[in-house]
């Protein structure tokens, strides 16, 4: 019996022993980007991100992974996650427990996550326009220095863009049959009833939010307005922005009694044929849909004439990251021209838009590289005049939680 | 008749057993598979390839066996003598020591592991092997508790006792009479052990903070994009270990069984 005893205690320290040791914060001046170069060499990048796309996780290895290795000598470990929450946590855990250095080195991060983690003061400040490739981006834009109504204030760094689209399969129906406002669609929904759903608004269903918000802007009659929360305007018009859905309810997918809870959900019923149309963020359409087998190759996306909401995503550093100078390389090459040209690319699998200002690109060969990528979006996005036309922003923050509790009082139970 | 009857529920059984296995093969392997075609229509190996080919995939496959072979071989070791008190002796508090030994079955893990893991990262226990194998053990203790307590309730100390008239050393009677008497039992708690660490998600993602992957990790991402070729193959890799490990003691069960047998 004792033996066991001490076979156990000398097991466990072995264990204990073969626990990595936390790396050394290497020294670097964020205004000096050779000594953030030279810091960030050797180390490892601890890439908290959304691991539920098979396609964006092979973009992810193979173009910054590889890049990273070759051009800085530093490791990515992407680590997926299921929800980004999940990383939002892990970092509050530590922030409670003290622990510094902790194992979030970036964030792939989302409006009310980065808000999370603003408020409790965990962000590492002062670096997204600091970084060399930050003169790429148009920082003055508000859809850029605004995150979901939030100030970005410096603390979090574009990744790339999107834009709220729907998905049609061409092969079951002609680009003339298709709605090209709400109120279309409503008709549409009604002279094919059982044929058209959208996802239930709400935490993980952030696509139906939008596409709920772009309804709210056709039936209000303007997009700007809702830039900032204000109580009486929302009186004011969300009832008949309620008496569109529930209008529309008996004519939706199971009489409306029930909605697909997130993207992937309706995706399938899409591409089951149960449905007729799907939704999007991606600029390539459908494109990252059909190169992950999901969805039929006559998939095609189209947007209405106005009120498609676009947007940009972020990573975000936590204060107390172990390897912030790797983080910043990382964050930095994201912002790269030829990723940027890289990621547009529906082949490559990842899908979403450009987050820097094209034309402060001076390089001629990046920028005709970039020109190039955003013209060969394949057949299944919709047209870049199309999406520019009828592209708008994202309202103030406080819709969002509202939208969605009344939405479930006022369409879903009702 | 009451043959062809027993055939026929055998098969509809294996079926049921079966059938999901059969699904992740077709799914596993497929892509492009919507309603109607009832059965796939592009087979390929390509999801499959990635999967292996993602160094995560081995990582996670070789760190969930560690941790599932150390908590189980722990928690034997840690619910003997429990499982032996309990199921042998009768002593005051005996109810209270039942209801602590099984608190955790009851206690959702989400609560544990949120404050464990604070209490970890103060440890330098996060993010470690061991600190996961620590955490795992609070919901496999239960099990192998309970299951060696009841073979120990069924157990004769006479036979200890008997051998130890024989001059039998402490550690021959531990090895020779107590251990194999309890083989099976303590086979089948291995194994409760085994599977309850290998399928731990919160757990493992709670305490291990992402430094440490575990296939389930990988599972849940893939199962948050909804793509069913992934699930698919992931799933299939997940299984496969448990299916292995069941059908080796299964045999070895049966043989053990056979040995028993003989003996009376």
């Amino acid at each position: 019996m004792k033996k066991i005893v001490y076979l156990l205690v000398t097991l466990s320290l072995l264990l204990a022993a073969c626990a990595s040791p936390a790396q050394p914060t290497g020294e670097f001046d964020l205004n000096n980007w050779d000594s953030v170069l030279s810091a960030a060499k050797g180390q490892t990048v601890n890439w908290y991100i959304w691991g539920g796309s098979d396609s964006i996780n092979a973009y992810v290895d193979n173009f910054y992974g590889k890049a990273l290795k070759e051009r800085y000598d530093i490791t990515l470990n992407r680590v997926p996650l299921a929800d980004t929450v999940d990383a939002v946590n892990q970092v509050l855990s530590e922030k409670q427990a003290g622990t510094d250095p902790g194992s979030v080195d970036l964030i792939w991060i989302n409006g009310e996550n980065f808000f999370t983690l603003k408020q409790a003061d965990m962000l590492y400040k002062d670096w997204a326009q600091t970084i060399p490739n930050a003169k790429l981006v148009d920082w003055e834009n508000p859809a850029i220095n605004l995150d979901f109504g939030n100030p970005v204030d410096n603390q979090e760094s574009p990744w790339s863009s999107a834009q709220f689209q729907f998905v049609y399969d061409s092969a079951r129906m002609s680009a003339d049959e298709l709605p090209r406002s709400y109120a279309e669609l409503k008709d549409w929904a009604c002279a094919n009833p059982g044929r058209f759903t959208y996802i239930a608004p709400g935490p993980g269903g952030f696509l139906g939010t939008r596409f709920a918000k772009g309804a709210l802007y056709e039936v209000s009659g303007d997009a700007r307005q809702w830039l900032n929360f204000d109580q009486a305007l929302w009186d004011q018009h969300s009832p008949a922005l309620w008496d569109y859905f529930n209008e529309m309810k008996p004519c939706l997918w199971r009489n409306g009694e029930t909605y697909p809870k997130d993207e992937s959900e309706l995706v399938n019923l899409f591409a089951n044929n149960e449905v007729d149309l799907s939704m999007t963020n991606d600029i390539t359409g459908a494109g990252r849909w059909i190169a992950d087998g999901r969805m039929p190759e006559t998939a095609r996306a189209f947007v209405f004439d106005n009120y498609m909401i676009g947007d940009f995503n972020y990573v975000a550093i936590p204060l107390n990251a172990p390897n912030k100078a790797a983080a910043l390389v990382l964050a930095n090459l994201l912002l790269e021209p030829e990723f940027q040209a890289a990621q547009i690319l529906p082949e490559n699998g990842f899908g979403l838009g450009y987050a820097i200002d094209v034309t402060r690109v001076t390089d001629p060969a990046a920028l005709s590289a970039l020109e190039t990528a955003a013209s060969k979006l394949g057949d299944a996005a919709t047209p870049a005049s199309d999406l520019a036309k009828s592209l708008v922003g994202d309202s103030a923050a406080e819709y969002q939680g509202v939208l969605e509790q009344d939405w479930l009082t006022f369409v879903l139970q009702k | 008749m009451k043959k062809i009857l027993s055939y026929f529920l055998r098969f509809i059984l294996y079926l049921i057993l079966i059938a999901p296995l059969l699904l992740f093969i077709a799914y596993g392997f497929s892509t492009r598979w919507f309603f109607p075609a009832p059965f796939p229509t592009e087979w390929t190996t390509s999801t499959f390839d990635r999967a292996l080919n993602d160094s995560r995939t081995l990582t996670g496959l070789r760190d969930g066996l560690t941790i599932a072979v150390i908590v189980s071989l722990l928690s034997l070791a840690l619910a003997l003598p429990a499982a032996r008190a309990m199921g042998l002796r009768q002593f005051k508090g005996r109810q209270l020591a039942w209801l602590l030994l099984f608190l955790p079955t009851v206690v959702p893990p989400l609560a544990i592991g949120m404050g464990l893991n604070i209490l970890f990262l103060q440890l330098g226990l996060a993010g470690t092997i061991f600190g996961v194998v620590l955490a795992h053990l609070i919901p496999t203790l239960p099990y192998t508790i309970f299951t060696l307590s009841s073979a120990f309730a069924r157990y004769d100390e006479n036979f200890e006792h008997q051998a130890l008239a024989l001059g039998a050393s402490p550690l021959q009677i531990f090895v020779n009479v107590t251990l194999r008497m309890m083989t099976p039992s303590l086979v089948v708690a291995t194994l409760f052990a085994f599977l309850i660490s290998w399928s731990q998600y919160l757990l493992t993602l709670l305490i291990g903070g992402g430094k440490i992957i575990t296939l389930p990790i990988l599972l849940f991402a893939a199962a948050s994009g909804g793509n069913p070729s992934t699930i698919g193959n992931q799933s299939l890799l997940f299984v496969l270990p448990p299916v292995l490990v069941i059908a080796f003691t299964a045999r070895e069960l049966m043989r053990h069984g056979e040995d028993i047998r003989e003996q009376y």
